[in-house]
């Protein structure tokens, strides 16, 4: 009988555990609302506290080496020659519908990743260029993270520089938001990490000899050239080696998962100017 | 980075005669070891620039030794004192004979 | 009572006997570099000394007027960008003919040299290095007179990290 009386505390304290009841008591990231069955993290430090420790642990090194010269600058020379490439049977170029030198697609970049009705999902620029091809210019889907595809996204994202992002999350991107969410918060891998455990619990705290980076500025500045890599690479694959490290088996580029995660981390920097190509560690 | 060789270079956009000004020169080179291996364990052969020149008008000023311990798609800053109109120019050569070069117009008021 | 004063005294005692044979067992290794050297160096490391002795012989390197600047932790070993300064002069008579680059912990130390004349005006050079491990940069300079200036900054080399 009192093993029984101690199952059942048992399971209503897993439940508790699992569907906390006090959710809504932790300020939030500012869109209000929390998908169902996962756990928020008050940010540890604010953005700016964060910059400050960065500022301490690295200095101003990689700032600099920006400013002086980013590899990626060549990526960005040959995506406009891409650019302005006729392929295709339809005989066009990106350069005969959007202008010559892109005017048309400035602070085009800044809304996505966005609602698209034709996908009923989320479209992100690299997915819209290369439907783009397909559909308008009967050319050949280009190869995500080769060196011809990066460059045309790093192009095109580049016409938008300057122009802080803006993406919106109203009317049919909600649900699409709301799984992106649960995915940063989801606790994944063997290691048992969730996306948000490390960049919103402990952002500005050392793993090991690395500092945890805080989301604001986690989408602003892609394709973007990694010293660690040593080569350009997009936010996705640079989810696809988070997810490694947690030992999670990482998603295809474009999946729906990933396309979702990124409309989440995109909205976390509405407002921030697009600035590519970056330069990170 | 699929091509090699290609150069940029940055000067400040106005310059006073006699001025000391930076030169930031970034050159595409994958500047191989030789030590490393590729997916199916062969030795990737070392390929990497081993000789810089930079010339201002007709005279060699500055000029490189490097190794292989020089980082892929190097960078450099150096200065010039601007007391004369002429191009700077910089020369870039691999060990597998390969020469890069560019220029940049010094016109200093 | 008098026991439990002694006991603690006692251990300290010992404590500070046998830190001090540590010690001394340190100096010692230290002082013997060629024998502790072989067990942890790989073996085809060169050492630096030996490098910049083949290179300057018995010269005098003076550890002045030069300044390195590095980041403090690396995240890539493969490009870590270093400045070089210097407040030498550049006059025609008097300059800095040659920098040379090192980095300790490569196998083959010698990273570049960089040939300067007058017309540059300025005694400063930066490039993008690659280093195997935590070590030191070091360069010397050397003067059209002849005169060798120094300086050595330390880096710590990072391998792994996040986001693979």
């Amino acid at each position: 009988m009192s093993r029984l009386i101690t199952r059942t505390l048992i399971l209503v304290a897993c439940a508790c555990w699992v569907f906390p009841l006090g959710a809504g008591r932790y300020a939030l990231a500012g869109d209000g609302s929390t998908p169902p069955g996962i756990k928020e993290y008050k940010p540890n430090i604010s953005t700016q506290e964060y910059e400050k420790r960065y500022k301490a642990v690295y200095g101003k090194f990689t700032e600099q080496m920006a400013q002086e010269g980013n590899p990626a600058d060549f990526m960005l020379d040959d995506g406009k020659d891409l650019f302005g490439k006729v392929e295709g049977a339809a005989g066009k170029s990106c350069a005969s519908c959007h202008g010559a030198n892109g005017e048309k697609l400035k602070g085009v970049a800044a809304t996505y990743p966005k609602y698209d009705p034709e996908l009923k999902g989320i479209d992100t620029v690299a997915l819209q260029i290369n439907r783009c091809r397909k559909e308008q210019m009967g050319a050949p889907e280009l190869k995500y993270e080769s060196d011809p595809q990066l460059a045309l996204e790093l192009y095109v994202k580049s016409l938008s520089n300057g122009v802080p992002i803006n993406v919106s999350i109203a009317g049919p991107a909600k649900p699409f938001y709301e799984a992106g969410k649960a995915f940063y918060y989801k606790r994944y891998g063997q290691f048992n990490f969730s996306c948000a455990l490390c960049h919103v619990k402990y952002a500005g705290h050392m793993i090991r000899a690395n500092l945890l980076s805080n989301n604001r500025h986690h989408a602003d500045h892609w394709p973007s050239y990694r010293l660690k890599w040593g080569a350009t690479g997009s936010l996705q694959r640079r989810f696809r080696g988070c997810n490694k490290n947690v030992r999670q088996k990482p998603e295809p580029f474009q999946s729906e998962t990933y396309r979702n995660l990124e409309l989440y981390l995109t909205y976390q920097a509405n407002g921030v100017p697009i600035e590519v190509p970056g330069f990170r560690m | 980075m699929a091509s090699v060789g290609k150069i940029k270079i940055r000067v400040p956009n106005t310059i006073k005669k006699g001025d000391i000004i930076p030169v930031q020169v970034l050159v595409s080179h994958p500047m191989e070891t030789g030590m490393r291996k590729n997916k199916d364990g062969s030795v990737i052969p070392a390929y990497y620039i081993n000789d810089v020149d930079v010339f201002y008008g007709n005279d060699k000023i500055t000029h490189c030794d490097w190794t292989i311990a020089v980082s892929a798609n190097p960078f450099i800053t150096f200065y010039v004192k601007a007391d004369k109109a002429a191009p700077i120019r910089i020369v870039y050569k691999d060990i597998k004979g390969g020469v890069y070069e560019q220029a940049v117009q010094i016109s200093p008021q | 009572m008098k026991q439990k004063d002694m006991g603690p005294a006692l251990t300290r005692r010992t404590f500070i006997k046998s830190a001090g044979a540590a010690c001394a067992m340190l100096f010692v290794a230290g002082s013997l570099p060629s024998l502790v050297r072989p067990a942890t160096a790989a073996p085809n490391e060169k050492n630096i000394n030996d490098v910049l002795k083949k290179q300057f012989g018995n010269k005098n390197v003076t550890m002045s007027h030069v300044d390195i600047k590095a980041p403090i932790i690396a995240e890539n070993g493969a490009v870590v960008p270093i400045t070089i300064t210097s407040d030498l002069p550049m006059r025609s008579d008097d300059y800095v003919k040659k920098i040379n680059v090192y980095a300790e912990g490569n196998l083959e130390p010698y990273v570049a040299s960089i040939d300067l004349t007058p017309a540059n005006g300025k005694a400063e050079f930066a490039m993008r290095i690659k280093m195997r491990k935590t070590s030191n940069v070091r360069v010397v300079l050397e003067t059209s007179k002849g005169r060798l200036y120094g300086a050595a900054k330390a880096v710590k080399v990072t391998i792994g990290g996040c986001g693979g």
